[in-house]
């Protein structure tokens, strides 16, 4: 019972390189790419790390905005002047003229587009969350955290492994308040 | 011999990380230090008094003034007939300008990968949205009964069944407008949420929970900066052709209307070279005063940072006076009598010295400047031409509306335009934008640390023969 319990270690590096070994070393060593996170103070690509690909839904997110923005544009573009007991007629203009749509539906397409993406960061990120997390302030000081989630039996075994690995502190994550 | 020449090298290099901030990297908690220390520093008793100053001018012009205006009537101000767009419409384009010089500076030149932008980003982001905010006000200002606003803006059938007419430049104006302030807002938030979560780190008391409660829990992870990466790159892409909409319509405003002197194909480039121009020179001094006041800000705000600044609006200023001089010749030349008059009006009318001083400082003194390095670098000088550059911009607003509206096709309606209760809330308007961002710089990380690190990781000493070259690799 015990055994199968699983727990999270936090292994902090001074920097990019020694990271980057560190998490061959453990894909080497059997920890899938799943079981491991890094934590960064700076935007460090997974090319850099040898990570897989992050999945990202904030373009599809801005694009489904795009969509509805545009809609809503061509509501008011076209539904509202349809809207009245009467034609209202502006000038020489046609109830529903081209080129006053086309600025109408460029700007709901642009708003409703930028605020799902702003939204998407938060979707995906799940902001906000005050809940406890595993962390280290040092992050924000420039170091690059591994999270790695291992088998309670295997964490001496990590741990000293990831000490050899260059790794300035080795500590078991446990959540707190940020 | 070869000593000589390792000491020639090495003080080679030397020189190219004095000047440069991005051959010149600290650890990153040192840079972290040096932000948090500048933003927490006590403030002084003469930040205490310029403080208490503006917010005096702010009591009497925007809520003195203001609400006055509203309970005795728009008569409090000039504006008459036939010009019945006043200072308040002047401020209005005179502060969305302004806001134009964060976008360009932190999209443009984010897509162009512009190494020199990443200390005074958010500096100048922060100009867009307290810029914006003014604007904003300014139109509810020119409204007049304010409470009205929302009734008219927002499209709800009103008593007679009828909604806003969005066949009107005005409608397109609160479209484009919501859209600008939304989008720079958040253009604004995203960035500073690793900077916030630095601050959180590092901070206790109501500092932690204001920022624990800002940074919403970022940590750093792999998805969490895969997203806002993502988040990014849209906004840098997307707001451009939005900053560019949002000006272009301001100009459609007047360039739709039938009238001499407004009706021009030409305004929209027009008019967004001149936010530009006005809004590089705003964040010149905005630059020049943050360096010089708050603490360790000469270490990223460098004399390179003005060089590359004053080059932009050295090209800017070329680009206002070949769009002001291609809208005069059209106009000139094309002979309607009423723009004859007009034109003379321009330059010989009571406004004169208006129009005269407008080409002086938009255009004789940053070519007789900004042409220099020496002085493009110095901070106190391209500051100068910045603040000149303002007023200057200042000044081709106030032709264009008021000036321009008193010469119509009737001139019985002839009437010269004298500013009232505008110039008090317009001077509040100023106070207020400078107030808001005094005490921003005391809660907001002005120098986004993490954007700096990534740079100065990204740059480094090659050698290419015998010479050591600057190398900058791109990191995303």
């Amino acid at each position: 019972m015990t055994e199968s319990k699983v727990v999270d270690i936090l292994a902090v590096f001074a920097d990019i390189g020694p990271a980057a070994d560190a998490l061959d070393q453990l894909r080497a060593m059997g920890i899938h790419d799943e079981c491991m996170n890094v934590i960064s103070g700076v935007p460090v690509t997974e090319a850099m790390l040898g990570r897989p690909a992050q999945h990202t839904n904030v373009p599809r997110i801005a694009l489904g905005g795009a969509l509805l923005g545009f809609s809503a544009g061509a509501f008011l573009a076209f539904g509202v002047p349809y809207m009245y007991p009467y034609p209202i007629q502006v000038g020489r203009q046609a109830p529903i003229s081209g080129p006053p749509s086309v600025i109408i539906l460029f700007e709901l397409t642009m708003l409703i587009m930028l605020l799902s993406t702003f939204l998407g960061v938060f979707l995906d990120s799940m902001f906000p969350n005050y809940r406890p997390m595993k962390y280290v302030t040092e992050v924000s000081d420039g170091k690059i955290a591994i999270l790695i989630e291992c088998p309670h039996v295997e964490e001496k075994k990590l741990t000293d492994a990831l000490k050899k690995m260059g790794a300035e502190s080795v500590e078991p994550a446990e959540a707190q308040h940020l | 011999m070869s000593d000589n020449k390792h000491k020639a090298e090495h003080s080679h290099e030397e020189h190219l990380r004095e000047k440069h901030l991005m051959l010149d990297p600290l650890p990153r908690g040192r840079m972290n230090e040096m932000v948090m220390e500048s933003m927490m520093e006590p403030p002084t008793w003469k930040f205490w008094a310029i403080i208490v100053v503006l917010a005096g001018i702010v009591a009497y012009g925007l809520v003195y003034t203001w609400a006055k205006v509203i309970a005795e009537g728009l008569y409090l101000a000039g504006i008459n007939r036939p010009s019945y767009w006043g200072v308040f419409i002047v401020n209005t384009v005179f502060w969305i300008g302004i806001s134009h010089a964060g976008t360009f500076i932190s999209a443009i030149l984010r897509v162009f990968k512009a190494e020199f932008r990443r200390p005074f980003t958010r500096a100048a982001e922060l100009m867009t949205t307290f810029g914006l905010i003014q604007a904003g006000m300014s139109i509810f200002m020119h409204i007049g009964r304010v409470w009205l606003g929302l009734y008219w803006l927002m499209p709800y059938p009103n008593q007679r069944m009828m909604w806003p007419n969005l066949h009107s430049p005005l409608a397109w104006d609160v479209l484009a407008i919501t859209t600008y302030v939304l989008g720079s807002t958040m253009y604004l938030f995203l960035p500073l949420i690793p900077d916030l979560a630095m601050a959180r780190d590092r901070t206790t008391g109501w500092r932690k929970i204001l920022y624990k409660t800002l940074a919403l829990g970022f940590r750093g992870t792999e998805g969490e900066w895969a997203h806002l990466r993502n988040a990014m790159n849209i906004f840098a892409f997307a707001i451009i052709p939005v900053m560019f909409s949002v000006h272009t319509i301001v100009s459609w405003d007047f360039a739709a209307a039938t009238r001499p002197g407004w009706s021009s194909t030409i305004f929209g480039p027009y008019f967004v070279v001149g936010a530009l121009h006005s809004g590089m020179g705003a964040v010149i001094i905005v630059l020049a005063i943050i360096r010089s006041t708050m603490k360790h800000m000469k270490y990223f705000i460098r004399p390179e940072h003005f060089d590359a600044i004053g080059k932009l609006m050295l090209i800017i200023s070329m680009a206002w006076a070949y769009f002001f001089f291609n809208d005069y010749i059209v106009q000139w030349y094309g002979g309607d009598k009423w723009t004859q008059i007009l034109l003379h009006y321009h330059e010989a009318g009571p406004y004169g010295w208006m129009w005269f001083a407008m080409l002086i400082v938009n255009v004789a003194v940053p070519w007789a400047v900004l042409w220099n390095q020496k002085w493009r670098s110095n901070p106190l000088i391209v500051s100068i031409v910045g603040f000149l550059i303002n007023i200057g911009m200042w000044f081709e607003r106030f032709i264009i509306v008021p000036v321009t509206l008193t010469i119509n096709r009737a001139p019985f309606t002839w009437q010269q335009y004298e500013p009232g209760a505008e110039m008090p809330m317009g001077i509040g308007t100023m106070a207020f934008f400078i107030l808001l961002y005094m005490l921003s710089s005391k809660l907001i990380p002005l120098i986004p640390v993490w954007e700096v690190e990534e740079g100065q990781m990204a740059h480094e000493f090659k050698k290419f023969g015998r010479e050591t070259v600057v190398s900058v690799s791109e990191l995303e």
